[in-house]
Formats: structure tokens, C-alpha cells, sequence
């Protein structure tokens, strides 16, 4: 590995990503000789050094930047342009792209907010980017066939006790206090946005046919759904839904089933295949 | 290397999201479609559907952003892994990225940066073309960027950085005619001497885009018609080489797909034109 190559990529790295530009980024360099940047890239009349190198630093900012209001629509429209841009400057300063794919940008932008000052004035703003970013991660999550009413109908009854659940690879489930679902709606109507209100929620985000979905779900639910991510069988999670039904079992378990079976959250192995 | 190895796929498209409803309902008659790899490297969902139902009808070609070919980290194994998992998927006619470097201690710039053109950088780059041809098992095409910066510290023209390395890495060479153009303007040099010198033999596939004009330089943003000047650049390149695949880029301010057809079938006269004219010149001397 040449060493000069290394010194000069490191260089110009630091230069494009300098907070405050690349002329305050080349003040607070110590690396350079006497002849500053100049001795590194050549200029000329028509763009000097620093210049050039400012093109691709203005290139840097702004790719991500429209990257991050692409993937954030909400917390954009939340913010507006202004705070958004100063929200993103400091979010890339703390959590550079470390990623070889662009789209893992926002990746850690909700942890960023759920430190950052802007969460006095909105508070629901990291459970926003949270719900914002669960949307992409589950709409590129892995595939897998999922177990609809058909298919269980097909499936002799003899049989479904010893069936093996999954909850779907496509499927997440967040906690929020936030409900920030009322934001996603006003968005879609066109409304004016409203602060939602404070009310702690489980929230269910899955993927159907390429659309994600999500829905408020009780903590039984989470809790069953937690269960299925580990994989059980369907005797198993009948056991578990009678051990916490407030009325009878078999209603709920029924319940239960149809509304996992309608979204397509579950996911049944071949009996032959070890599951877990 | 063998060019021979490389099939002539005519001419084709970015394949884009907005463009992704047309193109699986209308079955647009485009020859080929090129995919930026790494849009799809990820686990499920929508964009390997999408690819696989194009693929189904269609040849792609891999096109990537990230292997940071000229970067002083070492070459990135989760990231040549998922490449080659991709290239399984969809048996591309080959697999393309950038002379450049991406970023440098772990962190990524996603941008296209130039290198210092000198022996050292050369043996350095060298080295991880290999290693990368080596671990995908296939030979890859390197593309050559567009610049906004020089360095003092090189001593050969872009165009022998391009050849020496594609000669010494026996890999092969994705022309952007845009991107020379861009750079001739930025860096005060002949397109044509570029042209000119780069070895027929290495060059299996042309880009065409568009680029914006900010008076000192010009930036290639991929979000315009291909200017008059590329295109008669391009007849320049097709003279020199012959038939090659080539690839209509859009990707900002993104037209309808008709506009991209139209594109590709101007490319597709221009070669037209220029083999009519290379065959009159031929029978003559005959």
C-alpha cells in the first residue's frame, strides 16, 4: 500500500467532510507544507485547489442530504427544510457512512435525534425516523413464502399441532411512545401536522407483496409474536394464547391465527426441516 | 482477457425504480438493462423481484459503486461476498465499478474520487483488481470517472493510468464518453487523444449521459439529454472500436422511459452510420 496514497486519501477525506467546509477543514490542517493544498492538487485560473476539493465536499453533503429526505419524508416534512439540513449536518459529523451501501445512511439517525436538543421541541421525532427507517429495513428484509388461510387449509389438522411457526423475516416490531402513526396519515391526506399524542406503543410493521404495513398491536400480541421470531410449534403457541385469554381460549386462539394468517406474518416450515 | 468472451449486447438502459412498472408491464424492446449493484444487494423485497422478472427476459450487466478499487483499505470482503452472491443471482454478462477510490478508514464518501496517475498507484490498483477477479472468478471492467482534481504528484495522463492498469490486471475497460468529455473540459485536454490511445481490445462497453455546465467546470450529474458534442465524441469512439454495448445513464430528473428508448436508438444510428461509412471506406481500398 503506497504510503503517500494512504496520507493524501486521508487528507482529502478529512477536507471534504470538515464540518465547516473545506476552507475552515484546511486552517485546522496540520498535515500540509508551506504550500498548502496547492502542493497537493493543482489549480489553475479557473478553480483553485481548494475549490476543486470543494466541489466533491458540496457533492458529499448534499448526495446524503437528499438520500436522507428521500428515506425520511415524515421527519422531513416535520422539521422543514432548514432544521432538517442542520439536524443531517450533525448526524453525518457523529455517524459517518461507514457502509459500502448509501441506502444504511439513515441507519442510526433515530438514535442520533434521541440525543439531540431538537427532541425538546419535538418530541416524538425519534420515534418518527424510527418508524420511518423499520418501513425501509422491512421492505428490503429477506423473503420467504408466507403461511396464508389456503395454504393452512391445506395442511391436514392432524397435523397442525406439531407445525412449525415462524414469524415472517419481513416483519419488526417497535416500541414507540409516539403515536406517530397519526403523522403517516396526515401526510397521506395532505393534512397539516399535528404533534401526536404520548401514548407507549407495540408497533407491528410487516411487508405483503412488495407494500409494508403497520398496526398498533396489545403486549400479548408482542409477546406471542416475540415467541414466533424464536420459532414454536402450533401446539405451543395455542398453549401460550389459552394460558393469557381473558375469555375463552379457543376464540381467541381462532382470533389470533385468522389476523396473523389475513397479514401474512407467519411463516410454516416443512415438518421434515429442522426449524430450531 | 478475452473480448471474444464478452458478448456485443447492442444497446440498453440504467434499469431504475421509477422506471421498474413500465418496463415489467409494457416489456419495453430495450436489448439490455444494466443494474447499479448495489441497489440490489440486499436481502429481499421488491428490487430482487423486480430483478429477477427482468432478468427473465432480458440481459443485465452489474454495474458498482463501492469496491473502491483505488481506496488504501483493504478490499472489502462482506462487500465482494454479497457481489458475487448478486452475479449468482442473476448471471450478468459481466460486472463493471469505478478507477477510483470511495472512501479510506473505514468510512465510506459515496462519491467517485480520482487518483494520483503514477507507477506506484498503478501497482496498487493492479493488485486489487486481481484479488477482486480473483475472488468473483471472472475478469471485471473498470471505468474511468469523471475529475474535478488533479494531483501534482502524477506523472502520466489519465489515459496511460487507465491502460497500464487494465493491461497489467488483464481486466477490461467500461468507456465513459460523458465522463472524458467532463474531464477534457475540467482538466484541459484532447477527448480525442484520450480516445485515441486507449487499446481496442480492452474496451467492452460504452456510457452515455448527460452532464450540467457551471460555467468553470462541468459536473456529471446524469440528469440531462447527452450533449452534441458526446454524441459526436461517441461516433468518434465507435469509429475507433467498433461495435461495443452501449448504456444510456439517467439518473437524476429521470424522463420517461420513451426518452431513454429514444436515446439508445440514437446511439444505435450513430454505430449504424458509422459502420455504413467504415464498410464504404473498406470496399474502396478493396
Amino acid at each position: 500500500m503506497p504510503s503517500d496514497l494512504n496520507w493524501t486519501e486521508r487528507l482529502l477525506y478529512r477536507l471534504i467532510t470538515a464540518p465547516s467546509g473545506v476552507a475552515e477543514g484546511l486552517a485546522q490542517e496540520k498535515s500540509l507544507a508551506t504550500g498548502g493544498l496547492a502542493d497537493v492538487i493543482a489549480g489553475d485560473e479557473r478553480l483553485s485547489a481548494e475549490e476543486r476539493v470543494d466541489i466533491y465536499a458540496n457533492m458529499y453533503f448534499y448526495r446524503l442530504l437528499e438520500v436522507l429526505k428521500e428515506d425520511f419524508p415524515a421527519t422531513l416534512a416535520t422539521l422543514g427544510d432548514a432544521r432538517f439540513h442542520n439536524l443531517i449536518t450533525g448526524y453525518l459529523i457523529e455517524y459517518p457512512p461507514r457502509h459500502f451501501s448509501i441506502s444504511d445512511t439513515g441507519a442510526r439517525l433515530a438514535d442520533f435525534i434521541a440525543n439531540h436538543p431538537m427532541r425538546e421541541q419535538f418530541p416524538h421525532l425519534a420515534d418518527l425516523a424510527r418508524m420511518e427507517r423499520a418501513l425501509i429495513e422491512v421492505f428490503h428484509a429477506a423473503d420467504a413464502t408466507p403461511l396464508d388461510s389456503e395454504a393452512m387449509r391445506a395442511i391436514p389438522p392432524l397435523e397442525w399441532p406439531a407445525l412449525k411457526l415462524r414469524r415472517h423475516p419481513a416483519t419488526m416490531i417497535l416500541e414507540l411512545q409516539w403515536d406517530v402513526g397519526t403523522i403517516f396519515e396526515a401526510l397521506k391526506r395532505s393534512e397539516e401536522l399535528r404533534a401526536p399524542a404520548e401514548q407507549p406503543t407495540h408497533m407491528l410493521v410487516w411487508r405483503h407483496r412488495s407494500q409494508v404495513f403497520y398496526r398498533a398491536i396489545d403486549s400479548s400480541e408482542r409477546d406471542l409474536l416475540e415467541v414466533l421470531a424464536r420459532g414454536c410449534t402450533f401446539a405451543e403457541l395455542c398453549g401460550l394464547i389459552a394460558s393469557t385469554a381473558k375469555e375463552d381460549a379457543a376464540v381467541e386462539i381462532n382470533a389470533r391465527l385468522e389476523m396473523w394468517l389475513r397479514d401474512r406474518v407467519l411463516v410454516a416450515a416443512p415438518s421434515s426441516t429442522p426449524l430450531f | 482477457m478475452k473480448r471474444a468472451a464478452f458478448p456485443f449486447l447492442g444497446f440498453g438502459v440504467g434499469l431504475r425504480r421509477d422506471h421498474y412498472l413500465h418496463i415489467l408491464e409494457k416489456h419495453p424492446r430495450v436489448d439490455w438493462f444494466e443494474i447499479l449493484s448495489e441497489n440490489f444487494m440486499v436481502a429481499g423485497g421488491r428490487p430482487l423481484e423486480v430483478l429477477d422478472a427482468v432478468r427473465a427476459r432480458y440481459p443485465v450487466v452489474m454495474h458498482g459503486v463501492s469496491m473502491s478499487l483505488g481506496s488504501t483499505d483493504p478490499l472489502r470482503r462482506d462487500y465482494l461476498r454479497e457481489l458475487k452472491a448478486l452475479a449468482r443471482r442473476c448471471d450478468p454478462a459481466w460486472i463493471s465499478d469505478h478507477l477510483c477510490w470511495t472512501g479510506v478508514g473505514g468510512r465510506n464518501l459515496h462519491d467517485l474520487l480520482p487518483l494520483p496517475y503514477m507507477p506506484e498507484v498503478v501497482r496498487h490498483v493492479v493488485a486489487r483488481i486481481r484479488e477482486a477477479q480473483d475472488f468473483l472468478e471472472r475478469p471485471l471492467l473498470i471505468e474511468n470517472v469523471s475529475s474535478y482534481m488533479a494531483f501534482r504528484d502524477s506523472s502520466m495522463t489519465e489515459w496511460e493510468f487507465l491502460t497500464q492498469i487494465a493491461e497489467r490486471a488483464d481486466c477490461g475497460i467500461l468507456l465513459d464518453i460523458n465522463n472524458i468529455f467532463v474531464s477534457a473540459f475540467n482538466h484541459r485536454f484532447d477527448a480525442r487523444v484520450y480516445i485515441d490511445a486507449i487499446p481496442r481490445e480492452r474496451v467492452i462497453q460504452f456510457h452515455l449521459a448527460g452532464h450540467s455546465d457551471h460555467g468553470t467546470y462541468l459536473l456529471d450529474t446524469h440528469d440531462h439529454p447527452v450533449r452534441d458534442e458526446v454524441w459526436d465524441l461517441y461516433a468518434h469512439a465507435v469509429r475507433r472500436f467498433g461495435a461495443i454495448s452501449t448504456l444510456i445513464e439517467w439518473d437524476d430528473n429521470i424522463p420517461e422511459f420513451d426518452v431513454l428508448m429514444e436515446t439508445g436508438e440514437k446511439a444505435r444510428a450513430i454505430h449504424s452510420r458509422v459502420q455504413t461509412e467504415t464498410d464504404a471506406v473498406r470496399s474502396e481500398l478493396d
